[in-house]
């Protein structure tokens, strides 16, 4: 899969999951978001190729697609809803990109893990390099931003490329 | 008639989730059940009937694919209809969750209505 069609396939799965789970549209580029605290989500999967998916979502959007995805107040959230809305969001983008892969296994993907919780004061954590092949998407949503990383270890092939031949 | 749905999925918020569009959409639901895995979701069918389930894949424990071999082995169980709900869009793994005894397949994300049509469909009770 080329790096166009990933980036591709990350969009329309990042746009579909937001639209329908969490009701919300993304809004083009991100605006600069450094120093911002944000809830990250990881998780590995098995499959055809394997690789891995992070999620960063500043945490105001993450407190706001929360409230949006649990029908709750913002006020009311606790960290740990938030972390588990922002993990099944993870899930979810990550089940949706490899359902547009084409390949001959299923996929198997692991429990996301929450890897910073978006506190004010938290130290960076553990956040997993970032591989010169990994495809990188980013975008404005509401009242902060998404960022996106999905990686596989060998390269991956679309099924729109697959039916090309 | 008023209808008992048991969800089962590992996540908390996507229980939640399920559990909201249920109640949003209109279904008739009378009593909605919890579990986090199959063996979870099994140990509670053991006292409490319903009228079908709703279950993700990957699960810890007793996954989607055990849960539902376990369904289709047991006589008293085999007849509550399960419905699958996974990221997971592909053909190779719908078909082998509808051959192992799904009645039904949602694909995350879905629509609330989705979520309804599949749920009534498969009770035959009758839509909107």
């Amino acid at each position: 899969m080329t790096d166009t069609y990933l980036r591709l396939a990350l969009a329309e799965s990042v746009d579909e999951v937001l639209e329908k789970m969490f009701f919300v549209r993304t809004l083009g580029e991100p605006r600069d978001q450094a120093g911002e605290p944000a809830v990250t989500a990881h998780l590995t999967f098995d499959g055809d190729p394997p690789g891995w998916l992070t999620l960063r979502v500043t945490a105001a959007a993450a407190r706001s697609v929360a409230a949006d995805f649990l029908g709750e107040e913002e006020s009311e959230l606790s960290q740990r809803q938030i972390g588990e809305v922002v993990c099944e969001l993870a899930n979810m983008i990550c089940g949706s990109v490899l359902s547009r892969v084409e390949s001959n296994t299923t996929f198997r993907l692991a429990t996301p893990q929450l890897i910073a919780s978006g506190e004010e004061g938290e130290p960076a954590g553990r956040q997993p390099g970032i591989p010169p092949s990994a495809t990188t998407l980013a975008a404005q949503i509401g009242s902060g931003a998404i960022t996106v990383i999905f990686n596989t270890e060998t390269t991956a092939c679309s099924t729109a490329e697959k039916h090309e031949f | 008639m008023a209808y008992r749905v048991l969800i089962v999925d590992d996540s908390p918020a996507m229980r939640a989730f399920v559990r909201r569009v249920i109640e949003l959409s209109g279904f008739d639901l009378s009593t909605c059940f919890e579990a986090s895995n199959g063996q979870e979701a099994l140990d509670l069918l053991r006292h409490e009937w319903v009228d079908a389930i709703l279950t993700d894949i990957n699960m810890p424990v007793v996954d989607g694919e055990e849960f539902l071999r376990r369904l289709a082995t047991d006589e008293l169980l085999r007849s509550i209809p399960a419905i699958v709900i996974s990221t997971d869009a592909t053909e190779n793994r719908i078909s082998r969750m509808l051959s192992l005894g799904a009645r039904g397949y949602v694909t995350k994300p879905f629509l609330p209505e989705a979520l309804r049509r599949e749920l009534e469909g498969t009770l035959g009770a009758p839509c909107d």
